[in-house]
């Protein structure tokens, strides 16, 4: 919940007084944000103990389970989202690359 | 000129796969390298500074999103027009890895209510691994949390190519939970604002339904 409103006080910033000038910086501080964000996942990865013993034995069990339950999820919500949203998803990626 | 065309201060084809393949580049780069760290312990205080503040870099990066949004007018009203249906996405995520789950009950032997709790992670690694491990072991926790954390890591990557290929919803849908942290930045790389706004709000619901249905899973 606290993302959610740091999120709004951003949109509301962003919203009425952020100057269009600095949208690229933005963008730049976002990445690095992001690198960063992932830099952290990695290490508290590896400082788990017996990480890779980990990964060598439940590897493969591991693996079954994330794709078939995502791949479930991407199929059922393609199928749903083409359904009940697709005027807009057409619309979207005309539009939306162009904004960038 | 590609149809995608080129305006000033427009992507072309070629200089949005330049920034995908950067991007993928930098994460990849960014997640061994932490890796790496976690395992040497190299530059500890650093990493350890960074990971002690990790909280405070997802707030900054939200904060930066929420002004990248706010500056796109008139998508509030674009989110109203969608009303039940934007619960279409959640409930596609939950069901879809609800029945991946049972597959794998199929095909591993592991007994279906843990394989359908450890599905109902949603990406969630950190917490389903700890659950699961209380409820079933060291073993299925494990599993639950590397399973999990693919999940995760495998959606950013996948997210540039589910954009391009099939729609932009569909790159809520690996990223479970996590589209409103971790995976938000690719979907806002990738996608548009519009998708950035419902996959927060399916990242809550997600986030708020994974212990609920860890639970109800397990137990059924």
């Amino acid at each position: 919940m606290d993302i959610l409103l740091v999120m709004c006080v951003g949109v509301l910033i962003g919203n009425r007084f952020f100057p269009e000038k600095y949208k690229r910086f933005n963008a730049k501080l976002q990445v690095v944000c992001t690198v960063l964000l992932i830099f952290c996942m990695g290490v508290t990865l590896g400082s788990r103990e017996n990480f890779l013993e980990e990964l060598g034995s439940l590897g493969l069990t591991s693996f079954l389970f994330y794709l078939i339950p995502a791949g479930f999820s991407l199929i059922l919500v393609y199928g749903l989202t083409r359904k009940f949203m697709t005027s807009r998803s057409e619309k979207q990626k005309d539009s939306s690359k162009a904004d960038r | 000129m590609s149809a995608r065309g080129f305006e000033k201060g427009r992507f072309t084809d070629r200089e949005e796969k330049g920034q995908r393949r950067k991007m993928v580049i930098l994460a990849v780069a960014a997640l061994v390298g932490g890796i790496l760290c976690g395992l040497t312990d190299f530059g500890s205080s650093v990493t350890g500074f960074l990971v002690g503040h990790r909280d405070m870099i997802l707030y900054l990066l939200m904060f930066l999103v929420g002004i990248s949004i706010g500056m796109h007018h008139g998508l509030i009203k674009k989110i109203r027009e969608y009303h039940v249906r934007i619960l279409i996405i959640p409930a596609g995520i939950v069901v879809g890895s609800i029945a991946g789950g049972m597959v794998c009950a199929v095909l591993t032997g592991i007994p279906m209510n843990v394989s359908t709790a450890i599905a109902s992670g949603l990406g969630w690694y950190s917490l389903a691994g700890v659950t699961i491990e209380n409820l079933a072991g060291a073993q299925m926790g494990s599993i639950a949390f590397l399973s999990n954390l693919m999940r995760e890591i495998f959606s950013f990557f996948m997210i540039p190519w589910i954009a391009k290929h099939l729609n932009y919803y569909s790159c809520i849908a690996p990223a479970g939970a996590t589209s409103e942290d971790t995976t938000l930045p690719m979907m806002f790389k990738y996608t548009n604002e519009e998708t950035v706004v419902l996959s927060v709000i399916n990242g809550v619901i997600c986030s708020a339904l994974v212990p609920v249905l860890i639970s109800l899973c397990f137990n059924f």
